[in-house]
């Protein structure tokens, strides 16, 4: 909401230069966006006076004029052609700047000395529409009346400096958005009196009637129209307004239109009531319906648009046709017309929500619709159509008609709020009297009797005692705001297990060397399918979709991490990084159960995936990684498998970590193909780790084992075993045939030769035994070896090596 | 007698002091100490002596013996010096050659920051809690005082999955849920993604960080919220940081603040960061509004609160000096390794 000085001096005196005073407001809530400080790039242009026109010798189109300034008298040569000798004309002397940096420098035209330059409308930052009767191709032409002001500056004798101040208003004060309630704050925030100029508006004796001039309004949608006022003025000249509105309208950001139209957006930006006006020879049957849109009804607004409304829209209407979307837009079938000689002004309030809405589905967010949506006092209502006869009045505009329509179906409610001094007080840590505060809400219009707190119409924000805090604590100033740290029962704090084994699994990866990363939740499904996903697959038919995306590289929440682990890797090996080992903590989303179909939430689950690609590192690099992670978060007991058909993976390297049959991570070389997919053509490894199931089976508790004092005894062993067999089931025999004597089990050599065949391997294991309580005899180390031997023979075809 | 092993004894003192190497040096102490030594030869034959003088003479070979050791072992202990001495020499290193270590990886700049901020309010007795992502609309907006007609419920501003279920828009109903589930005295902090529909560009991104933080117990003031920020302010952006409240609105809130900072890069002189104005506008801050408090199931007549948001990659961003917001997801690692 713009404000200039000057309007807003009409409610407060001003005794602070601009910058203070937007420092002030901004501190007590209304914070200020920019200050403008209009004439300041308007500089040495003065009033003059033309003493003579002379032909320049050699142009036919230039003339050479001789200028009374007051001091002095210029030459200027001129090619404009709207001048006589005897006008008062603005002149920029040698050295003036004017607005769009442009400079004016004495100079020759055409060998002929010229000393300034006389300025157009235009020039001097202005529009004709200000200026009624100047024209935009020639020098502005002053009224004889400012012959007194010749040698003086044009900004002041026309009015152009003043201080416009942009605020910044919260949505629940609409009644900032008017001159007069920012005239409020900035009395009370100065603590000077509020000279509330509008005062007579409220007590008004205006006559309800139930028909003027034939006019008559009924509202059939209560739920969307609160109250519904009209006034009609008649005899109406439509003409252009006086300078001094056209000016306040242009410090608000509003072009003058004409008298009529000028006045509803004076008032609304007075006031901040929207206002409408209707030529009421253009409401068929003269009767007005405050009603819902029909489906298929059309309308074309005052911009010349054609809108399709719906059942949803709220619309004013004559007998026949919607004649405005209300406090949206009028239409084009009611405007102002020069030849307007009856007007009916509406003032209404409208459910904002509605409006809002409404808005926004025919595109149109307007100066009303945006005061509207923030839900009006319908007090005020009456207020403003009052003022707008007032002001045609005051213009010599037309005649007020007596009596005004006043349908008012849903009163606005009157809240009373006990002054609880003691519970404000312990809310924002003030030690104000009662006193105090009640000296502050008066100033504010806001009214103490009997210990109860009754705010005015336009002040329908405060409803509890919270809000009387918040204008208790923001006159008593937020600056002065006691600190203390809070002196409540102690708490614990800290993390939870979940939390710790993150932040832990996270230090560890850091020190392993792997940089964290940071993405986005959200993928698409052409995402899901480089990574060779599609339709069928459960990840991908349980994806969460977005209603709204933001472009189409965003439309699911990802329902694995491994497309967004991939994208970044691609990234940085379109970087051409070497050595990239990268690691993410990061949710994926899940509507596995149709959960989200009825209003459920999906499975959210926490992910820490690995992604690296290295020279130095290969899949046990990795898999390494992996168990490090999971035995530092705590758990002692899974089992690795191969697994051969993810289709993210490798077939021949791929493994899965499982508890029971609960698969908690995945890992292994990324299929080349998927790799290829990402523009990627070395090995990439990825694990996929299920943080959430990790925090469920890992022991934070930990026990001391005794170091046992018994000797241990070493057995190597080495055998040839089948291509295919995996050590992991040859460790599996050894565990079981060993019972509680084997300590451990070490792989130290794996050979393959031609001597063994091409599809045989060497394997060699050292194997420690040692027990608690005694040293073990040679006999019972004998006994067990033999007995692993001959099941390792005979499950897995193992021939023992000599 | 006396004077032949007085004589030995110098003999024997200096060919210690005269052998050149640890070979020559046991020559000397054979030939002096061995078994068939000079000084071992005398104890033998002792026989020969009056039993008087035995003991005299006994004692002075064994005074001898000791001295010999005694210098012998001196001299051991200058050959192995000198011996360490000319192995150290040989044992020269280069220490400007690169060391042999595993790289060490990076914690990304946004958990950084999250990090910091957790430790700083773990130490005041704050718990860290967390919510869905894909949260109920009544969670993101409703019980957080923002009615179905609300502004901020634009399908422009939130992501929507169906009318009822939205990306979350901010940590705030995280806050619900807290409330929802615990009993005051509640002192949480709850960092976390969070989305909303702008386009990528170096100041903006659909997805960011926010960090929220809640106190619900008897008697809790906005003097307090001011104290806890300034605490919490001092900590995590320096000692010198000054803060500023100024009225603000949320519907969540009331009273609502906006708080400024003395901005933590020039120290308040004015500079790109803050854009000379020498304050940094950090975080959205207010006491809980009743009906928030009563949404939840908590009566304001009994318990007040306060609650404070703010964004994590701004002060990243400020504190890393990271001019591209961008930068932050891209993760490359040239700029990953740098924090």
């Amino acid at each position: 909401m713009k404000a200039s000085i000057e309007w807003l001096s009409e409610y407060a005196d001003i005794n602070v230069e601009p910058k203070q005073l937007g420092d002030i407001l901004t501190m007590t809530g209304s914070k200020v966006e920019t200050i403008d400080e209009q004439g300041k790039d308007i500089q040495n242009v003065v009033v003059g006076k033309i003493l003579e026109i002379k032909p320049h010798e050699d142009s036919d189109h230039l003339v050479v004029t001789q200028i009374n300034i007051g001091t002095e008298k210029l030459q200027i040569v001129t090619g404009a052609n709207n001048i006589h000798e005897g006008d008062i004309v603005p002149v920029a002397k040698d050295g003036a700047k004017l607005p769009g940096g442009k400079e004016i420098k004495k100079g020759k035209l055409r060998g002929v000395d010229s000393c300034g330059m006389m300025c157009s409308v235009g020039e001097l930052g202005l529009t004709v529409e200000e200026y009624p009767g100047q024209i935009e191709n020639g020098i502005m032409i002053l009224d004889a009346s400012y012959e007194k002001d010749i040698g003086k500056d044009i900004t002041e004798v026309l009015g152009l400096k003043g201080s416009v101040i942009d605020f910044e208003i919260t949505p629940n004060r609409p009644d900032c958005l008017s001159i007069e309630g920012l005239g409020r704050e900035t009395a009370v925030s100065l603590d000077v009196p509020f000279k509330n100029p509008r005062k007579n508006l409220a007590e008004m004796p205006v006559e309800n009637k139930e028909n003027i001039e034939g006019l008559s309004v009924e509202i059939t949608a209560p739920d969307l129209c609160y109250r519904y006022v009209a006034r009609v003025v008649k005899n109406v000249k439509v003409g252009p307004s006086p300078e001094w509105m056209v000016k306040r309208l242009k410090a608000c950001g509003m072009r003058s239109i004409n008298n009529i139209v000028d006045i509803t957006n004076y008032v609304m930006l007075e006031l901040g009531q929207p206002m409408h006006a209707f030529d009421i020879n253009s409401i068929e049957g003269k009767h007005i319906t405050v009603r819902r849109a029909g489906k298929d009804e059309k309308i074309i607004t005052l911009d010349n648009q054609e809108r399709q409304l719906d059942d949803t829209m709220l619309v004013i209407a004559d007998s026949n046709k919607p004649v405005a979307i209300a406090g949206v837009m009028g239409g084009q079938n009611s405007e102002i017309e020069s030849d307007t000689t009856t007007v009916v002004f509406e003032s209404a309030v409208f459910y904002g929500g509605s409006i809002r809405k409404t808005a926004k589905k025919v595109g149109l967010r307007t100066e009303a619709s945006a005061r509207y949506e923030k839900g009006l006092s319908p007090e005020n209502a009456m207020r403003a159509a009052n003022r707008a006869v007032e002001l045609v009045e005051l213009l010599g505009a037309g005649e007020a008609v007596e009596g005004k329509i006043d349908v008012y179906p849903t009163k606005q409610k009157q809240v009373k709020i006990p002054l609880e001094v003691d519970r404000i007080n312990a809310l924002i840590g003030t030690n104000l009297s009662k006193q105090e505060m009640i000296t502050t809400l008066e100033k504010l219009e806001i009214r103490v009797e009997n210990d109860e707190v009754i705010p005015p119409y336009f002040r329908e924000d405060v409803e509890q005692l919270a809000d009387v805090a918040e204008e208790v604590l923001r006159f008593y100033g937020y600056d002065k705001l006691a600190s203390s740290l809070v002196n409540a029962e102690t708490t614990l704090g800290g993390k939870n297990k979940e939390q710790k084994i993150a932040d832990k699994v996270s230090e560890l990866l850091v020190n392993l060397g792997l940089s964290e990363i940071c993405t986005y939740g959200f993928i698409s499904e052409k995402d899901l399918e480089k990574c060779n996903l599609n339709k069928e697959d459960a990840l991908y038919s349980q994806a969460v979709r977005i209603q709204n995306p933001l472009s189409e590289d965003y439309t699911i929440m990802k329902t694995i991490s491994v497309p967004t682990m991939m994208q970044m890797l691609a990234n940085n090996s379109n970087y051409k990084n070497e050595e990239v080992r990268l690691f993410d903590i990061s949710r994926t989303y899940q509507n596995n159960k149709n959960q989200v179909e009825n209003g459920e939430l999906p499975l959210e689950q926490n992910i820490l995936t690995i992604g690296m690609y290295s020279q130095k590192g290969d899949f046990y690099t990795l898999k390494g990684l992996v168990e490090d992670v999971i035995n530092s978060a705590g758990v002692a007991r899974y089992e690795i498998q191969k697994e051969q058909t993810n289709r993210m993976y490798h077939p021949g390297r791929c493994a899965i970590l499982k508890v029971g049959n609960d698969v908690f991570a995945t890992l292994g070389e990324v299929h080349p193909q998927l790799a290829k997919n990402y523009d990627m053509t070395q090995r990439i490894y990825l694990a996929e780790i299920n943080l959430d199931k990790i925090s469920k089976y890992a022991r934070t508790t930990k026990k001391y084992t005794p170091i046992i004092k018994f000797p241990a005894v070493e057995r190597d062993i080495a055998m040839v075993v089948d291509e295919a067999v995996e050590v992991g089931e040859i460790e599996k025999i050894i565990q079981k045939r060993a019972k509680k004597l084997l300590e451990e089990a070490k792989l130290f050599d794996v050979y393959r030769n031609e001597k063994l065949g091409g599809n045989k391997k060497s394997v060699a294991y050292s194997l420690k035994f040692r027990v608690p309580d005694r040293t073990l005899t040679d006999d019972e180390i004998n006994s067990t070896m033999k007995d692993i031997l001959a099941e390792l023979e005979k499950a897995l075809g193992a021939e023992l090596r000599k | 007698m006396q004077e032949q092993i007085e004589k030995i004894k110098q003999h024997a003192l200096q060919e210690i002091a005269s052998a050149e190497d640890a070979k020559g040096l046991d020559e000397a102490r054979v030939k002096y100490l061995g078994k068939k030594g000079e000084l071992t030869l005398i104890l033998r034959g002792m026989g020969g002596i009056s039993p008087e003088e035995r003991p005299v003479i006994g004692s002075l070979v064994n005074q001898v013996r000791d001295e010999l050791e005694t210098s012998i072992k001196e001299r051991e202990n200058y050959f192995e010096n000198a011996e360490l001495e000319k192995k150290l020499l040989t044992e020269n290193l280069d220490v400007t050659m690169p060391s042999k270590k595993i790289d060490l990886g990076s914690v990304h700049p946004i958990t950084q920051i999250i990090n910091d901020v957790k430790e700083i309010f773990i130490g005041m007795g704050y718990e860290i809690a967390d919510g869905p992502e894909v949260e109920l609309a009544t969670y993101n907006f409703d019980k957080l005082n923002t009615p179905p007609d609300h502004p901020a419920r634009d399908i422009q501003d939130t992501f929507y999955i169906t009318d009822d279920i939205v990306l979350r828009s901010q940590t705030s109903p995280v806050q619900a849920r807290v409330m929802e589930n615990q009993k005051p005295p509640i002192k949480v902090i709850c960092p976390g993604a969070v989305y909303r529909s702008d386009s990528v560009d170096a100041t903006h991104s659909p997805v960011f960080h926010q960090i929220e933080g809640l106190v619900i117990d008897r008697k809790i003031s906005m003097a307090d919220l001011k104290g806890t920020l300034e605490m919490f302010t001092k900590k995590c952006l320096g000692e010198k940081t000054q803060i500023r409240f100024r009225p603000h609105h949320f519907p969540f809130t009331e009273p609502s603040a906006e708080a400024d900072v003395s901005c933590f890069v020039c120290g308040g002189k004015g500079c790109r960061v803050c854009k000379g104005e020498g304050w940094i506008e950090l975080l959205g801050c207010g006491m809980v509004h009743p009906n928030v408090l009563r949404n939840c199931g908590i009566d304001p007549k009994e318990y007040s609160g306060f609650a404070f948001g703010f964004g994590v990659e701004r002060i990243a961003m400020a504190k890393f000096g990271i001019d591209d917001m961008r930068l932050l997801y891209e993760n490359d690692v040239r700029f990953l390794k740098q924090f």
